[in-house]
């Protein structure tokens, strides 16, 4: 686990030397590849040492990290190209990757919490640095306070938390039970605000709309992941607390996706409908965690993963038309078919999964997450019901919108040939589904039969 | 002081440093005071100027506040010593005792001069006023302190520093709120232990160092100031980074006394004492980001005719940035 550290920093040298971009982005799908062959263990944690753990949550959201930052290393390359600062670029993304598989593998609680803070500071320098409109200063203060205000509390909590128990070790957190109320709400309020849920959620479409493209990347790959991660390693000792008052989040989260992917329909940039559909996913992806049961623990595991490569994908089709086209407005952005063909190829399996289309990943999360809220409540039947239906109707709203059509009649040549990168996500979506996910599918039978 | 040297200065600084050694060393209350009026006259020198008629008017002002201080400090010992025979803390007369050296400290809410004479001084001047002249208030302060009081001013001084320094321009002011406000931090450490205080103390001071020695390399005073300049990368990515450490954010130095003081106040159960702490320093963090939004920027309006050139005694400032950034990994060398 420490090698996988010592890798990235020492790239970080590698980010200021001349004529070493494309050196870098093929370095991290490198150790995305290594770290893929680690021992994997489903039953418990793995890979122990002093400081740092696997488990599989953790292994596959840092497998996920490794892969979306050398993803952005990709869709930075107009950077390169146009020689606006990319060594900076780099060294950002590779710090905002330590972090974050810091974040992910630390077994102290409060170096979790020091990582998941320190790993906003590059996103904002992603967003201000990078961005595109004058927008971005207010969405960087947006970001940069919604996720302090929440995780300040989250800091007391953590120390609250020591100074009892004497331990802030993830792993010996099963074994006790802290039951009180403002301890609850002070350490998940952090977690719903990075998720995020219906009331908390204002940060995220103004940041995922004014981020570059790897900015927005990473927020819809990642950083959104992180609360759900937090959540996950949370809940195990607040449980009681969590019987009795988890209907509150599961209700607000439900009822927001609803008036979100409802909300999705209006929207006119692209960027901003796809901002919008994360924060439905993620509604339901708290449902899932808050009832607590396996088969919402694994549904909400399974679609944050295929949401993170998902929407990640979303991104970057959104910026190859906004490259070429310089709009993000629907109203320019249509029949696109006749000039990218191929591209709308990317555009239906990437809107699709979006879906939850099968053979996606994100029908598996889904389906996990349907059966796991209505086993919870059968009125939530009738909020699943909705949720699922209007995110098909606007993912195929945005398909046809971009693709099919007439296009804008004030369109000048522009430049067809792309990198497809793209279709990468798309051979982690079904490779992740049956490499990876084997033992899931044994357990599931295992589970049936029972 | 007709001339103007540095040699008269350095007189004067040594008296200062000796005054703080002389108050918090002594034996009686009355060394303690004596100390504290030695530190006064020795400071005077080295902030006025005579050709300056601004910092004439400072160091009048200075004088006033904190002779008023010095007295009410030595009228509250005299009657401590005649009427009270008994030694318990928590009384009315510590109290007054602790205002008058909350006074000197430019603690809420005697802090109105703070703001003033910040502003009339140069960027050097701020520092020792900002940092060297808490030391034997501070440590006045824990030999006989009120808790509630002081927890009450704690509170004051973590709002007046945070909402105070909303509305201003002037960096000098600026910082004078975010001293009032990391106040209240230190006052609550060195009511917990004095090697805490002396911990928050040494860092904070550092941070302060940094950022005064930037702005006092680059001339810098005011606001407008900071977008006008066209500064190299650098010094734009070290305001950036002594900022953030300054408003307390992981993964920068300034997050790991914040942290510990906050390890204390969960411990002696203030919860609501701690989720001010919290908020106010939410604020505080509003406005440096707002300072140093235009570093977030790479290409921004830059005036052709304004050169700012890289010292050479920049490569403190380069060190010390990167001290900011890496010391928490440093110190778990230092503590593990």
């Amino acid at each position: 686990m420490m090698k996988f550290l010592f890798m990235m920093i020492f790239m970080i040298p590698l980010c200021f030397m001349k004529n070493m971009f494309w050196l870098v982005q093929m370095m991290l799908f490198f150790m995305m590849f290594l770290f893929m062959n680690l021992n994997l263990n489903i039953m418990c944690f793995f890979n122990m040492s002093y400081m740092f753990y696997c488990d599989i949550i953790s292994f596959g959201l840092i497998l996920l990290s490794i892969w979306i930052c050398s993803l952005m290393i990709m869709a930075g390359e107009s950077l390169f190209k146009l020689n606006f600062y990319f060594n900076f670029f780099l060294f950002n993304v590779i710090f905002l990757l330590i972090m974050l598989y810091l974040t992910f593998s630390v077994l102290n609680l409060l170096l979790f919490y020091f990582f998941f803070e320190a790993s906003l500071i590059p996103t904002l320098l992603l967003i201000i640095g990078w961005g595109y409109q004058p927008e971005r200063i207010q969405a960087g203060m947006y970001l940069l306070f919604y996720t302090l205000f929440g995780s300040l509390p989250l800091l007391m909590g953590i120390i609250y938390i020591f100074n009892d128990l004497n331990t802030m070790t993830i792993y010996f957190l099963k074994f006790f039970n802290m039951n009180m109320y403002l301890l609850y709400i002070s350490m998940i309020f952090a977690f719903l605000v990075k998720m995020p849920m219906y009331f908390v959620h204002l940060w995220l479409p103004k940041a995922h709309v004014e981020a570059p493209v790897s900015g927005s990347m990473i927020l819809a790959g990642i950083m959104l992941k992180l609360g759900g991660y937090g959540l996950l390693r949370v809940m195990i000792f607040l449980q009681e607390v969590n019987l009795k008052l988890n209907y509150i989040w599961i209700i607000i989260s439900l009822v927001g996706g609803l008036f979100i992917s409802m909300k999705c329909f209006c929207q006119v940039d692209m960027k901003s409908l796809i901002a919008y559909s994360s924060v439905a996913h993620m509604s339901m992806v708290i449902g899932g965690i808050m009832v607590m049961n396996y088969w919402g623990f694994i549904g909400s595991y399974i679609l944050m993963i295929s949401h993170g490569l998902c929407s990640s994908g979303m991104f970057c089709l959104a910026n190859i038309n906004y490259e070429r086209l310089h709009s993000r407005s629907l109203y320019i952005n249509s029949g696109m078919m006749n000039f990218m063909p191929s591209m709308s190829l990317w555009w239906f399996l990437l809107l699709s999964s979006n879906m939850a289309a099968p053979p996606s990943l994100n029908l598996l999360g889904e389906i996990s997450l349907i059966n796991s809220l209505v086993s919870w409540s059968n009125i939530s039947m009738i909020l699943l019901m909705m949720i699922s239906f209007f995110s098909a109707g606007y993912s195929l709203y945005l398909y046809s919108y971009i693709q099919h059509g007439k296009y804008f009649q004030g369109l000048y040549s522009f430049y067809v040939w792309f990198i497809s990168w793209v279709f990468i996500i798309i051979f982690a979506l079904i490779s992740f589904k049956y490499d990876n996910f084997k033992g899931w599918f044994y357990f599931y039978l295992i589970l049936n039969k029972k | 002081m007709l001339t103007n040297n540095n040699s008269n200065k350095m007189f004067f600084l040594f008296i200062l440093f000796f005054s703080t050694l002389i108050s918090i060393s002594s034996n009686s209350w009355f060394g303690c005071w004596i100390g504290l009026e030695i530190n006064l006259l020795s400071f005077i020198p080295l902030i006025s100027n005579s050709k300056n008629l601004l910092s004439v008017e400072t160091s009048l002002k200075y004088f006033l506040t904190q002779s008023l201080a010095s007295i009410n400090f030595l009228f509250m010992i005299l009657i401590k010593f005649s009427l009270l025979k008994n030694f318990n803390m928590n009384n009315i007369i510590s109290i007054m005792m602790n205002s008058s050296l909350l006074m000197k400290m430019g603690s809420a809410p005697f802090h109105f001069w703070f703001p003033n004479i910040v502003e009339g001084l140069s960027w050097m001047n701020n520092f020792m006023l900002m940092t060297w002249q808490k030391i034997s208030p501070m440590i006045l302060l824990s030999y006989y302190f009120n808790k509630n009081f002081l927890i009450f001013m704690i509170i004051m001084n973590l709002i007046i520093g945070s909402l105070g320094g909303l509305n201003q321009t002037s960096l000098r002011k600026l910082l004078a709120f975010s001293s009032i406000n990391n106040l209240g931090w230190m006052i609550f450490s060195i009511m917990i232990s004095e090697n805490l205080w002396l911990f928050y103390f040494l860092i904070y001071s550092m941070m302060i160092f940094m950022m005064i020695s930037l702005f006092f390399l680059m001339n810098m005073y005011f606001m407008n100031q900071l977008f006008i300049n066209n500064m190299n990368f650098f010094i734009k990515l070290n305001l950036l980074i002594n900022f953030l450490s300054l408003g307390g954010l992981p993964p920068f130095m300034g997050f790991m006394p914040k942290w510990i003081i906050i390890n204390f106040l969960l411990i002696n159960k203030f919860y609501f004492l701690t989720f001010i702490f919290m908020m106010t320093s939410l604020i505080i963090i509003y406005y440096y980001i707002r300072i140093i939004y235009s570093s977030f920027m790479f290409n921004y309006f830059k005036m052709k005719w304004v050169n700012l050139l890289m010292k050479n005694n920049m490569s403190l400032i380069n060190l010390s940035s990167f001290i900011s950034i890496s010391s928490m990994i440093l110190s778990t060398f230092i503590f593990m």
